[in-house]
């Protein structure tokens, strides 16, 4: 029943925030309290699957499986952290003291954690396709949020762009169908086309595999298909962006994912090169605009980029360890990034302007959103003692093992240009001389509250993994078929 | 073999006799859409004996070409009649003497002399409907190559008496894809070739806008009637090819019979006629586009063709 | 296919699909915003007619439930959505502001249905569906040509009809492929397009508003230098 009621707090959250008992500023704690519960239902959600239990409800309309329980959890830490974030930081910047919009803003906030949330846990694989389209329609209004003419702009790029993504995925995804009922009369789960995927004639499971993957890699940012993406995840609030940086993208990918073990159950057919190719594409020209950007907030979107580019390399190397080493990795990637963005968020406020080259001696001025922003630089970029350090390390230690040194060369090369570039400007940012004196805005009490809160756990399992996270992570791994 | 020849004959007599008439229900059926009383059905045939009857003046300034333009026009689509089904449903004498790329190769005879002619004048709005004749035959030529060439694949012909067959047996052929788009770009180059609107106004009386009827603005007296004459023939035969070949074999004489052939007459007069209604039904809710927009027109029958043709060679 | 019946229904079908990709390239080629939208509304009943010829020849109730999920979304709730949320000057738009112009924008489709047919034919040479044959590789075609003119043109109500042109190509090649695809499923794909066009409508309101043009090609504020 947990996963049902996943599905139900945020709905009745959202009502609850657009109804008269969410006006006068109490919008923000509902929304907040509900993500608690999810995050609750989540973790006990994880657990089960952390013990290879395949959680089930209403008949099999509902499953979770350990990759699935995993993205889940990771949803509803990033949407609690994120609502604790939106509690003042949307109430001055973005709404400006309107209390209408304020409301709004949290009605949508929780029917699209409500469409994130569905991802992993619908069954049936044409409804899963339904909450990922929602999930773009829900936030688009969020992107445009603050209503300047970038956020609208970039608004609009975002919803188009990857509702044509998404709709060439439905094609496959229509085309993985009619191969199935080919090959018998398979349920159309994921479970149900690992079964039948054998059977399937390979000229349909081959185009269907490739308009997902070109479909969904629209959302989830890939190269050449990422133009939309730094302009939705640098325009957006920055709660938002947490959510579409942090964990949107993950949720997509987890579907392009999923996929990998229906392809590898046909006999001719080999997916890995493409997601190495389509991986590598996207970590080396990610590097390369991390290097000449001047914006912070799309600093980040671009190491997004970078860290989809990366966990498809690390699905593509196939095998228990590297698909370890990438599940590390989305668990990692998210919780850094939310964390990035939030202080990205603060540092923001406090300066008014998102330009790299507007921002210098933090660390006087600011010195919490310093030490966030720095700590942020440090764990996306993988160094020690991160958990994106320990995935990167896994992943490569796996290519090696499989004699990809190639892969395993480019992508510790591109790593590291990624780490000076983002070193290079955090550090600017932080230490730099400050010209003048600028004119400063406190950094409001739940902006605070966030930044620790959403550390502790992004320190913690760099430390230390508790048992039950690694045998979820293994779960996970084995759901993409290592 | 004597009946063949005398029908193909006759099929030369029936383009050349019922031409004007054609064009004067087309002419009164768009005058009546328009709320208007129009001339008679009639009035082309009056116009061609008033014309006959008159002197012929031609400039000294014009060499042989101007004189000659006249009859090789007029001469282009009774050839053209020879070739293609104009009554009957089997092949006449003369059919297998050239193909549609062949009739297509008369007509544009007809046309270059009378663009020739329009050059040869001093007159400066001859030289400029020439051109503009010529931009839209450039643009028309690719669609007519691939149209037939479409045909001719689909038929395993290029005669247009055994291509017509090939639509209607069976008859769900008749609904095949690539049979209603060669249609529809076939339509369109009939409009566009013979200056019909929404590329030409037929009548039209302003030089600086006219393309294909300033070619014969310096004819005269019988000169001026052979070109009148052999326009509206151009145009029959059009009709004939597209209604005939690429529509139907409907209403055509299947047997040797003289009566049959005989009937055939006012069946073709008939669908012509239905023909003519859905032209002027299109000429009188369409706008004349701009010069330029006539490219976008012919791409636009350009790519239906093609269309065509993809659907065709991948055997839907 | 030896049934005579049959046979009618396959031509027939063959007949929607041609004018069908007509509309598409009508949809990628006009000038006017106004022509575009009913071209897009011609579309959908094409899909519903194709929808329901598959339907009687399969026997299958669920294609009669997309024809009547089509009729109703895509031939009423679209339009009105549209003329509610997008201003009307918007309509009145005659020249469409766009990237190429319609001469090469049509060869460009042609070289596209050609693609579409390249793509479909090895699918349909590796199963036995015969209505696939007509609407597969059409409805990929459409697709591409969806994709195509939301990147050509730039004004944002035509650019949304390209998304919706190529939503109706999926439909067109679904209705083929996948003729029993469980209601809910349809229903909930179905729900999502009027969904797309009323968000998209509203942001074009909302960029109409703050920014005067709904020429949304133009806007490049966000870039890499």
């Amino acid at each position: 029943m947990e996963l049902a009621g996943v599905l139900f707090f945020p709905a009745l959250a959202c009502a609850l925030s657009l109804s008269p008992l969410g006006g006068h500023g109490r919008a923000a704690p509902v929304t907040l309290a509900g993500t608690v519960i999810v995050f609750v239902l989540a973790v006990r959600i994880a657990i089960a699957a952390a013990h290879g239990t395949h959680v089930e409800a209403f008949g099999e309309w509902l499953t979770c499986d350990g990759l699935g329980a995993l993205v889940l959890g990771l949803v509803a830490l990033v949407a609690m952290t994120a609502a604790l974030f939106s509690w003042s930081y949307i109430r001055i910047r973005a709404a400006h003291g309107d209390k209408r919009k304020e409301q709004n803003y949290y009605g949508l906030y929780n029917l699209f954690i409500m469409s994130l949330l569905a991802v992993p846990v619908l069954a049936n694989v044409a409804l899963m396709w339904v909450a990922v389209e929602l999930t773009t329609l829900l936030s688009a209004f969020l992107v445009g949020f603050e209503d300047t003419p970038e956020a609208l702009e970039a608004a609009w790029k975002y919803v188009v762009l990857t509702t044509v993504g998404a709709v060439l995925a439905l094609l496959g995804f229509l085309i993985l169908y009619w191969g199935s009922r080919i090959a018998g009369a398979a349920p159309f789960t994921w479970v149900g086309l690992v079964e039948a995927a054998p059977h399937m004639p390979p000229a349909l499971l081959w185009p269907a595999f490739l308009l997902v993957l070109v479909g969904f890699g629209t959302k989830v940012g890939l190269v050449p298909m990422h133009t939309w993406l730094p302009d939705a995840h640098s325009q957006a609030p920055a709660s938002i962006c947490a959510l579409l940086s942090g964990v949107e993208t993950t949720t997509v990918l987890y579907v392009i994912l999923r996929l990998l073990p229906v392809v590898g159950g046909a006999p001719t057919l080999d997916a890995r090169p493409w997601f190495i190719c389509f991986g590598l594409l996207s970590v080396c020209i990610a590097t390369l605009l991390l290097v000449y950007v001047r914006d912070f907030k799309r600093m980040f979107a671009f190491s997004t980029v970078e860290h989809m580019g990366i966990i498809l390399v690390a699905a593509g190397l196939g095998g228990a360890e590297a698909h370890l080493g990438a599940a590390y990795q989305i668990t990692g990637h998210a919780l850094a990034k939310s964390f990035c963005f939030f202080s990205a968020g603060s540092v923001a406020m406090t300066f008014g302007t998102q330009e790299i080259a507007s921002v210098r001696g933090l660390v006087k001025f600011a010195p919490l959103s310093a030490l966030a922003l720095a700590g942020g630089a440090f764990a996306i970029t993988g160094a020690p003692p991160f958990a994106l350090f320990i995935s990167e390390f896994l992943i490569f230690k796996a290519g090696i093992a499989g004699g990809q040194y190639l892969t395993i060369a480019l992508l510790a090369f591109f790593v590291a240009v990624a780490f000076c570039a983002v070193l290079y400007h955090v550090n600017r940012m932080t230490f730099g001389a400050p010209h003048g004196h600028p004119t400063l805005a406190a950094l409001p009490w739940s902006c605070k509250a966030t930044l620790v809160v959403a550390a502790i756990p992004l320190l913690a399992i760099g430390i230390y993994v508790p048992v039950v996270l690694q045998n979820l992570l293994r779960a996970a791994a084995a759901a993409m078929g290592g | 073999m004597t009946a063949r020849i005398l029908y193909n004959l006759l099929q030369v007599i029936f383009v050349i006799a019922f031409a004007p008439l054609v064009e004067g229900v087309t002419t009164k059926l768009k005058e009546n859409l328009q709320s208007k009383r129009g001339p008679s059905i009639f009035q082309p045939y009056r116009d061609l004996w008033k014309l006959f009857h008159k002197d012929e003046i031609v400039s000294d300034y014009t060499s042989w070409i101007f004189r000659a333009a006249p009859y090789v026009a007029f001469a282009a689509p009774i050839f053209v009649a020879l070739l293609i089904p104009v009554l009957t449903r089997y092949p006449l004498f003369f059919a297998f003497m050239g193909d549609m790329l062949g009739g297509g190769f008369i007509l544009a005879l007809g046309g270059f002399f009378a663009t020739l002619a329009a050059v040869d004048t001093g007159n400066p709005y001859g030289p400029m409907g020439a051109s503009r004749t010529r931009m839209v035959g450039f643009l028309a030529e690719p669609v007519f190559i691939v149209v037939f060439l479409t045909v001719s694949f689909v038929a395993g012909s290029t005669i247009p008496y055994i291509v017509q067959l090939r639509w209607v047996t069976p008859i769900a052929s008749f609904f095949e894809p690539s049979h209603i788009l060669l249609m529809s770009a076939f339509l369109m180059l009939i409009l566009a070739e013979d200056g019909r609107i929404p590329v030409d106004s037929p009548s039209g009386a302003f030089e600086l806008a006219m393309i294909e009827r300033s070619k014969s603005l310096e004819y005269s007296g019988r000169g001026a009637a052979l070109m009148k004459w052999a326009g509206a023939m151009k145009f029959l035969v059009l009709i004939c090819i597209f209604l005939n070949v690429l529509v139907t074999p409907w209403g055509l004489a299947a047997g040797m019979q003289p009566i049959e052939v005989l009937i055939a007459v006012p069946l073709v007069l008939l669908k012509i006629l239905g023909f003519i209604l859905v032209l002027v039904y299109i000429e009188s809710s369409l706008a004349k586009l701009r010069l330029f927009r006539i490219t976008e027109f012919l791409g636009a029958a350009f790519v239906i063709s093609v269309v065509a043709m993809i659907t065709r060679l991948s055997e839907i | 296919m030896n049934n005579p019946s049959m046979a009618v229904i396959f031509a027939l079908d063959a007949l929607t699909g041609a004018v069908f990709l007509l509309t598409t390239l009508g949809v990628v080629a006009n000038r006017q915003v106004l022509a575009s939208l009913q071209l897009f509304i011609a579309q959908s009943l094409l899909l519903t007619c194709s929808a329901i010829l598959l339907g009687i020849a399969t026997n299958s109730l669920h294609l009669f439930a997309v024809a009547a999920i089509t009729i109703a979304t895509k031939t009423v709730l679209i339009p009105w959505v549209l003329r509610h949320t997008v201003s009307i000057e918007v309509y009145r738009t005659r020249e469409i502001d766009r990237v190429l112009n319609i001469p090469s924008s049509l060869l460009i489709a042609a070289a596209l249905v050609v693609l579409a047919y390249a793509v479909a034919n090895p699918m349909l040479g590796a199963v036995h569906t015969p209505f696939a044959k007509i609407n597969l590789p059409l409805g990929i075609a459409a697709m591409f040509l969806g994709i195509f003119t939301v990147v050509v043109r730039r004004e944002a109500v035509p650019q949304l009809l390209g998304l919706l042109a190529l939503e109706n190509g999926v439909f067109f090649a679904g209705v083929a492929i996948v003729p029993d695809l469980p209601v809910i499923a349809e229903l909930a794909a179905a729900v999502d397009v009027p969904v797309v066009a009323l968000v998209v409508g509203m942001l074009t309101r909302r960029i109409h508003v703050r920014l005067g043009t709904t020429s949304v090609g133009r806007l490049i504020a966000l870039r890499e230098d």
